[in-house]
């Protein structure tokens, strides 16, 4: 019998976390659209701070590390999102198009 | 659950939360709507924060609500309309069969090695099994990697949040990411402002004339040179004056 915390056993919150994180794979790596695939990265970034959250609290609350991994994911996650959308909204002024397969000017 | 005669409250917000984050997950990679994807994502957080509030952060489910739905959404909901016209395009690529099988296995593993289901596997026979489970036995792997001592849940300091901020301003702990990703804020703040910053025609066809002008005055210390390649200050005057700009 798993330790219950409000009656929910930890593994309730790594299953939803591990389906989030699947979601987000699925759309970065299926979307065709560079927006929809940063939403993909933001689903698959709060999946990881479901799990650093829910295991600090079933393991071990009295530390503060795992509130503050969760901070700093947080805080990356908005810079991502920043620098990420500055970039598509840069992009689609010079060529018009946000899809990440069309963007290959860089190819060799 | 084994011995689930009747589910509590905590339970049954815990699955409403589940299946709302889950669901417009979702419909968020799903539909060819870019503006109702970025809706269905706010609806996805809330959920998210509604986790975090079962198990007794607030704080966090404070941060989550401030920070993705304040922030972040609202972001995305900007470059959604920034970039118009990319609407009702095909939603997925052809690799979309292949991703979706990809995310599936890997959400089997997952749910494999955290769920609650044991599945007997003959390390023998599959030694690399051990490496997941060191401690399982020979035959049973699953669910065994990661669970917890059996120990009770030890309780939540009340004053969980002062430790946390103390934590981040102690040199012993996390004094110095805390100040590198301050630092790291910064410098992506200005990066966003100087990539996104929309430039004026004029500007544009000043610099462009700029450029022009600074390609005919190498053009000309170049030949210059060429001719008279003994006066050696003309090229480094040449490379002073394109280096001002």
């Amino acid at each position: 019998m798993q330790n219950l915390l409000n009656g929910i056993p930890l593994w309730w919150y790594l299953v939803v976390s591990a389906a989030l994180f699947c979601i987000g794979l699925y759309a970065v790596l299926a979307r065709k659209n560079a927006i929809a695939l940063l939403m993909g990265v933001e689903l698959m970034l709060n999946a990881a701070n479901i799990n650093l959250l829910a295991f600090w609290r079933y393991l071990t609350p009295a530390s503060s590390g795992g509130l503050a991994f969760a901070a700093f994911v947080l805080v990356i996650a908005a810079a991502e999102a920043a620098v990420g959308l500055a970039l598509i909204v840069s992009v689609y002024r010079i060529t018009r198009s946000i899809d990440p397969e069309k963007l290959d000017q860089m190819k060799l | 659950m084994t011995n689930s005669e009747i589910m509590t409250i905590h339970q049954a917000l815990f699955i409403v939360m589940a299946l709302a984050v889950l669901g417009s997950a979702i419909f968020v990679v799903t539909t060819s709507n870019l503006f109702r994807a970025a809706l269905m994502l706010i609806l996805t957080f809330f959920g998210i924060a509604g986790l975090f509030v079962l198990l007794d952060i607030g704080l966090f489910a404070v941060a989550q609500v401030l920070i993705y739905i304040g922030a972040i959404s609202i972001l995305i909901i900007f470059a959604v309309m920034l970039t118009r016209g990319m609407q009702g395009m095909v939603p997925r690529n052809s690799q979309a069969v292949a991703a979706a099988v990809t995310a599936g296995i890997i959400f089997a593993v997952l749910l494999l090695l955290f769920g609650p289901f044991r599945v007997t596997v003959d390390v023998a026979r599959w030694p690399v099994f051990s490496l997941f489970a060191g401690n399982a036995s020979p035959r049973d792997v699953g669910g065994i990697a990661w669970t917890p001592p059996n120990q009770p849940i030890p309780a939540m300091p009340e004053t969980y949040i002062a430790d946390f901020g103390r934590s981040l301003v102690d040199g012993n702990q996390y004094l110095l990411p805390f100040l590198l990703i301050a630092f790291l804020v910064d410098v992506v703040l200005a990066g966003a402002i100087f990539i996104a910053r929309q430039r004026r025609p004029a500007e544009i066809i000043e610099d462009r004339r700029r450029q022009a002008e600074e390609a005919a005055e190498e053009a000309e210390a170049m030949r210059q040179a060429g001719m008279t390649p003994d006066v050696a200050p003309l090229p480094e005057g040449a490379v002073a004056s394109t280096a001002e700009h």
